[in-house]
């Protein structure tokens, strides 16, 4: 029987076996190194990044661009979910708009966003944005319409008012929704920096590869997907911690 | 229909479904507009507590802040509250249960938050619907019996709701038998002269109980047989 609590002892184990024989295959010559290049390969390449310092401005880069998307667009589709499922009139409105660009692939906005706002920062935020915002908003608007009604009569026999309904009932709701889709708003909010920096940048990761991808650099593409996951799985283990004691009651 | 709870009686409406019980209960502390008539009473807002069958807590806020949250809508300051919200999960055999979200609670443990919930703003009325429904049978029995010593003990009036005769019989003062909806109207009105404090368990085996029983039997099934003949 496997013992659960040794899962990832094993998953270590198998993933060192998958590495060990690339590099071994890449040394007896049986890869190409222009396609497939060896771990050690990979290794150097990340470690040049680092060496001479000239990652930071790239990875400060795409990391401000994630996570001010990423905060804004948590706040708009916070204020718009709330709006939509308070007022009619703006729900008619906005539902529309808001499934269209749901069903769309959204990063298809990114040409549009760089001859709008040019090939700096703010194009790259922008598409982070609009990733994060229209999650968020479904999350928040879906989330308030069903609220639990027994809670409301609750707070409402127990002598609350509106205030009261939105202090104690659907902040924590909406808390517990937008939490809920943390992770899944992180990774948008990477996405849409990494791929607005792919079409057009000056820096970022998304840059970075874009270059390594005009110079046929397979070494350095591996090292920047290497570095991208490392980093977003930073931000979930935070993101996890977040949720796990902001929804400890759940 | 006309029907009065006298202070500190406790008062059950018993009747087939559909007879529009839990919309009495709605109508009178508000939830629901009545079709027609006028609901009166001389009780605020605040003094009248609710038990419903689903407890509804707020699953984000611990057992103590459950019971709080009833005081502090109330105007009382929150550090009093949470000390008042104390006191009464102690009362209810919850000390130490304070920190504990209604998710880590059991049924029974759930049950007893929402009625120190209730009991804490010292209602002078307390609206139940099915309130022990969902309850297993100890549990159940253990909760009522608590709720009993502690209306009797508060002078508490209370209008239950139930499909269930025994605890209506048991409980009670006075039931009411409703006919079925739609238009249902007080068919019976029984009283029982079991004397109080009460335990709930023993007041089946007094000699008023089994007669009474049977009568509010007979005429429930009739209740319910006449809605089979017109159907």
């Amino acid at each position: 029987m496997l013992d659960p609590r040794h899962a990832w002892l094993r998953r270590l184990i198998a993933l060192a076996l998958v590495v060990a024989a690339w590099e071994a295959a890449g040394r007896a010559g049986m890869l190409n190194p222009l396609f497939a290049p060896s771990p050690s390969r990979v290794w150097h390449a990340l470690a040049d990044l680092f060496a001479d310092g000239r990652i930071w401005p790239h990875l400060e880069a795409t990391f401000s661009a994630a996570l001010g998307g990423l905060a804004l667009g948590i706040v708009v589709g916070i204020l718009l979910g709330v709006a939509a499922a308070l007022i009619p009139l703006v729900a008619e409105l906005l539902e529309p708009v808001m499934s269209v660009l749901n069903a769309i692939p959204r990063v298809i906005l990114a040409p549009l966003f760089v001859i709008w706002l040019g090939i700096g920062i703010a194009s790259k935020i922008a598409l982070s944005f609009i990733l994060v915002a229209v999650l968020i908003f479904f999350t928040v608007y879906t989330g308030i319409r069903q609220v639990d009604r027994k809670l409301v009569e609750r707070v409402v026999t127990l002598g609350g008012g509106r205030l009261a309904l939105v202090r104690h009932v659907y902040l924590p709701s909406v808390t517990a929704w937008v939490l809920g889709n943390l992770k899944v708003a992180v990774g948008f909010a990477f996405t849409g920096a990494c791929v607005g920096e792919f079409v057009a940048a000056t820096h970022g990761l998304g840059y970075l590869l874009s270059f390594a991808q005009s110079t046929y650099n397979a070494a350095l593409m591996f090292a920047l997907i290497l570095l991208i996951l490392v980093v977003v799985m930073l931000i979930f283990a935070i993101a996890g911690r977040l949720e796990r004691h902001l929804l400890r009651w759940n | 229909m006309s029907l009065s709870v006298g202070e500190g009686s406790f008062v059950s409406l018993v009747g087939p479904s559909g007879s529009g019980k839990s919309s009495l209960l709605r109508a009178v502390i508000g939830l629901q507009k009545p079709l027609s008539g006028t609901i009166e009473t001389k009780l605020g807002h605040a003094e009248i507590g609710l038990l419903f069958q689903d407890d509804a807590l707020l699953p984000w806020k611990t057992a103590r802040d459950n019971v709080a949250l009833g005081l502090t809508l109330n105007g009382v300051e929150r550090r009093k509250a949470l000390a008042e919200a104390d006191a009464w999960l102690e009362r209810l055999g919850l000390a130490g249960f304070g920190d504990r979200f209604p998710r880590h609670l059991s049924g029974g443990q759930r049950k007893r938050v929402a009625l120190a919930q209730v009991l804490a703003r010292q209602p002078k009325l307390i609206l139940m619907d099915e309130p022990f429904a969902s309850l297993d049978a100890i549990v159940r029995a253990r909760v009522v019996r608590d709720v009993v010593a502690l209306v009797e003990r508060g002078g508490i009036s209370v209008l239950l709701v139930t499909h269930d005769l025994e605890e209506a019989l048991s409980l009670s003062d006075d039931v009411y038998l409703l006919s079925q909806g739609p238009r249902a109207r007080i068919t019976q009105h029984y009283q029982v002269p079991i004397p109080r404090p009460r335990d709930p368990v023993h007041s089946r085996t007094h000699p008023a109980f089994a007669p009474l029983y049977e009568r509010l039997w007979a005429d429930l099934t009739r209740a319910v047989d006449h809605r089979v003949e017109a159907a």
